[in-house]
């Protein structure tokens, strides 16, 4: 395998930083869960951790996009990416960008008193979960996508060759974007702030990065069984439709409760509840395609592919549907139960397609015709056991939070001190079983290519 | 169905929805000034210091935020307001095993805070937070209740106060207090001004209660051994 382009090299430059960070974001979450145990261990206090944790995920997540995106549209197009200067500039600069931002967070973690008002708006951190990033590093971010936006619209316009699967990719690029800039004001109205926040949020992880989940599933169907592009590409305009069908107006199942008006409490539940069907669409269309498969040309890159349509339908799926109603989710609104809900959503929905991605790619960004795969599958059984299990944990912990908390109407703080007290040493355990899945698939990305494959090494010896 | 159609049903089908919530956009916003209070430059600054603290990196706030510390939509209900300033300037000065950080808010900046949570608790939520349907059914199942016991649930003392594993934890356990020697007049005294005897004591003063029901709540007190 080796890339027909060798401007799709830049990808692994994008790769190498979201594998780094992933490391990171884990290494602190796992601060933040020995927290709930004993608040003061750490030097930096919860919402700092918590801030870098899932700063951390979004950024790794956006970066490993990025750089599949850099792959894939020079494949697509046929074509070299039109400025590769250029797009070492744009990797450069966001990564100097991120730094600053984190620089910042930890400054502010150490000293309050530095997150100072300039300009109306605040210096370091916004205090605005996931958007914590301040209003100087916002207009970063904006300018860094745009130059990757404008690379990527310039190579397909040099051979102008639109495909389905580049113009779905782009569109979610572009949806992806302009969903940042609801989240760039300041409201005095507490209630239009959050409704603009889940704009990004929910636009987000229920638009535009299932459109492009959407386009990459396509892609990488494509790529490591040979699939056919024609019935790929059909099944891709309808699953990438119906997830914006049913999840804009899905939007709403965050407007039930945060003094927005009650109607949304009938169009929230009635399209959010239609949310998992294109999900499982995309797991069927993994099924029918592989089960079709004549030469699996990558194997490691087929089985993350499946196992993330898998995981996509269970995370944001099912563990969405069961609180997606006004009628429950009035019980287990900003519960424990929400957090299981994101961590199994976000670890199958796009981290486990930015890992397929780069099984998928990095063999031919390296050069290399094969490779041993078992640390792949090691350590996708780590984390994806680690996952279930944390999920589990803190379900358990959500249904005793709803019952003795919502129902019963005890004590938010006697609930997580003492009833749930086991739930989050579990959790912690099984976060550092997360974290070796993770070393093992970081290890595995430096190592890939690097050494001999097994099969290779056997002929060798019988030379 | 052709490709092409499939591209089309996506592209116009999208747009459409997208333009049925730019409209349900619009009205949500005509409607929101009238679900809350007017705000005013105290609810603002209030507002300020929120974000300032990354507040919302431990506590969710109308349900959304962050799982670790209680929800703020309605807890100016559930403290009195000179507790909860006193907390939020030193949580540990007022609760010693409380596990929020001194964040250093000046006294300006906590009165602001407090004039923004009480804001948010005023916001038409669609009644939430419901109230606990089992608390009614896990209460004294059938026995009478003292006159003190009434007077207790009355003022809303478990808000802050903890008897047998119901109750806050802001304010100490009582479950056991009778035990620690002090009498009914003790009790009075404290309820009425507790920094008379407990000098730093952040519990807001009950001296508008009668002095029958003071004794009856007391007595009750002496009761919990
Ligand atoms: C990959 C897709 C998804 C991701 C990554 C995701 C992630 C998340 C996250 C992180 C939150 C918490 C936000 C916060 O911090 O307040 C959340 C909330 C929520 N999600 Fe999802 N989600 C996805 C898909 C879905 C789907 C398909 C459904 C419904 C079927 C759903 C239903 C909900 C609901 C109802 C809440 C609000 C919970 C509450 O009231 O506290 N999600 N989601
Ligand atoms: C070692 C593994 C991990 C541990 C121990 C861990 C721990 C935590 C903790 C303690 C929180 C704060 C929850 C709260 O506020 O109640 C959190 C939040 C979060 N984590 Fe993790 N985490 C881990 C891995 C991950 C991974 C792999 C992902 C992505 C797939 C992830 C995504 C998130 C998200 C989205 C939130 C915000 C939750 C929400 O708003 O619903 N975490 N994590
Ligand atoms: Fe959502």
């Amino acid at each position: 395998m080796t890339v027909k382009y060798q401007s799709q090299k830049i990808a692994q430059y994008f790769y190498t930083f979201a594998v780094i960070l992933f490391l990171v974001q884990v290494v602190v979450g796992i601060i933040a869960a020995i927290q709930f145990i004993r608040p003061d261990i750490f030097i930096l206090n919860f919402n700092t951790i918590r801030t870098l944790h899932i700063n951390a995920l979004v950024v790794w997540l956006l970066a490993g996009l990025m750089g599949a995106t850099y792959y894939v549209v020079p494949e697509e197009s046929e074509t070299e990416v039109w400025s590769l200067p250029l797009a070492k500039l744009q990797f450069w600069a966001t990564v100097g960008a991120i730094t600053l931002v984190v620089l910042g967070y930890i400054w502010m973690g150490l000293d309050p008193q530095a997150n100072s008002t300039v300009m109306g708006t605040q210096l370091l951190n916004e205090g605005r979960e996931y958007i914590e990033a301040p209003r100087w590093a916002d207009a970063l971010i904006v300018v860094s996508v745009l130059l990757f936006l404008f690379n990527m619209f310039m190579t397909m316009w040099k051979t102008k060759k639109w495909t389905g699967i580049q113009g779905v990719l782009l569109f979610g690029l572009l949806f992806l974007a302009l969903m940042y800039l609801p989240g760039m004001f300041y409201s005095k109205n507490m209630i239009k702030d959050q409704f603009w926040w889940w704009w990004v949020i929910h636009l987000w992880v229920e638009g535009s990065w299932e459109v492009i989940a959407g386009a990459l599933l396509a892609f990488m169907l494509m790529k490591t069984i040979g699939a056919k592009r024609e019935v790929l590409e059909k099944w891709m305009y309808i699953e990438v439709g119906l997830v914006l069908f049913t999840g804009i107006l899905g939007t709403g199942h965050h407007y039930y409760f945060i003094g927005t008006p009650k109607y949304w409490h009938w169009i929230g539940g009635f399209f959010s509840s239609l949310e998992p069907v294109p999900l499982l669409l995309m797991v069927w269309d993994a099924f029918r395609t592989t089960r079709e498969a004549r030469n699996v040309t990558n194997k490691p890159g087929l089985f993350y592919t499946v196992a993330h349509a898998i995981f996509n339908f269970v995370g944001a799926g099912l563990w969405g549907i069961i609180h997606t109603l006004p009628q429950v989710n009035q019980w287990t609104h900003g519960t424990q139960i929400t957090t299981a809900h994101g961590h199994l959503a976000f670890y199958g929905a796009y981290v486990l397609l930015v890992i397929s991605m780069i099984y998928v790619t990095l063999p031919a960004i390296r050069g290399v015709k094969d490779y041993n795969p078992a640390r792949a599958y090691l350590a996708f059984w780590w984390m994806t056991i680690s996952m279930v299990f944390i999920v589990l944990t803190i379900t358990g912990a959500g249904m005793v939070q709803v019952y003795m908390e919502r129902l019963m109407g005890l004590d938010y703080v006697a609930v997580k001190t003492t009833y749930n007290l086991w739930f989050w040493i579990l959790r912690a355990i099984f976060g550092v079983g997360f974290l070796i899945g993770v070393s093992i698939f970081v290890y595995d990305f430096f190592m890939l290519g690097k050494e001999p494959a097994p099969a290779l090494r056997t002929e060798e010896q019988k030379a | 169905m052709s490709n092409k159609a499939a591209r089309n049903l996506f592209i116009f089908g999208s747009l459409f929805f997208f333009v049925i919530f730019l409209g349900l956009t619009v009205d949500t916003m005509n409607q929101i000034d009238g679900r809350a209070p007017e705000i005013t430059k105290e609810i603002d600054a209030g507002k300020m210091a929120w974000q300032k603290y990354d507040c919302i990196g431990c506590h969710t706030i109308l349900g959304n935020g962050s799982y670790f510390a209680p929800d703020m939509t309605k807890v100016v209900e559930r403290k009195p307001a000179g507790y909860l300033k006193q907390f939020l300037m030193d949580p540990r000065g007022v609760k010693p095993k409380a596990a929020m950080p001194k964040l250093g808010l000046t006294s300006q900046e906590a009165n602001d805070l407090v004039a923004f949570l009480t804001w948010i608790s005023k916001i038409d939520t669609n009644g939430w937070p419901p109230k606990p349907i089992l608390a009614a059914a896990a209460g004294v199942a059938g026995k009478p209740q003292s006159r003190g016991q009434q007077i207790y649930q009355e003022q809303g003392c478990s808000a802050c106060h903890n008897i047998n594993g119901i109750g806050g934890t802001s304010g100490p356990e009582l479950t056991r207090v009778g035990a620690n020697g002090k009498d009914v007049e003790w009790h009075v005294k404290h309820l009425k001004d507790p920094r008379s005897v407990v000098p730093d004591s952040a519990m807001p003063p009950y001296a508008g209660m009668s002095d029958d029901d003071l004794k009856s709540l007391a007595a009750y007190l002496v009761t919990l051994k």
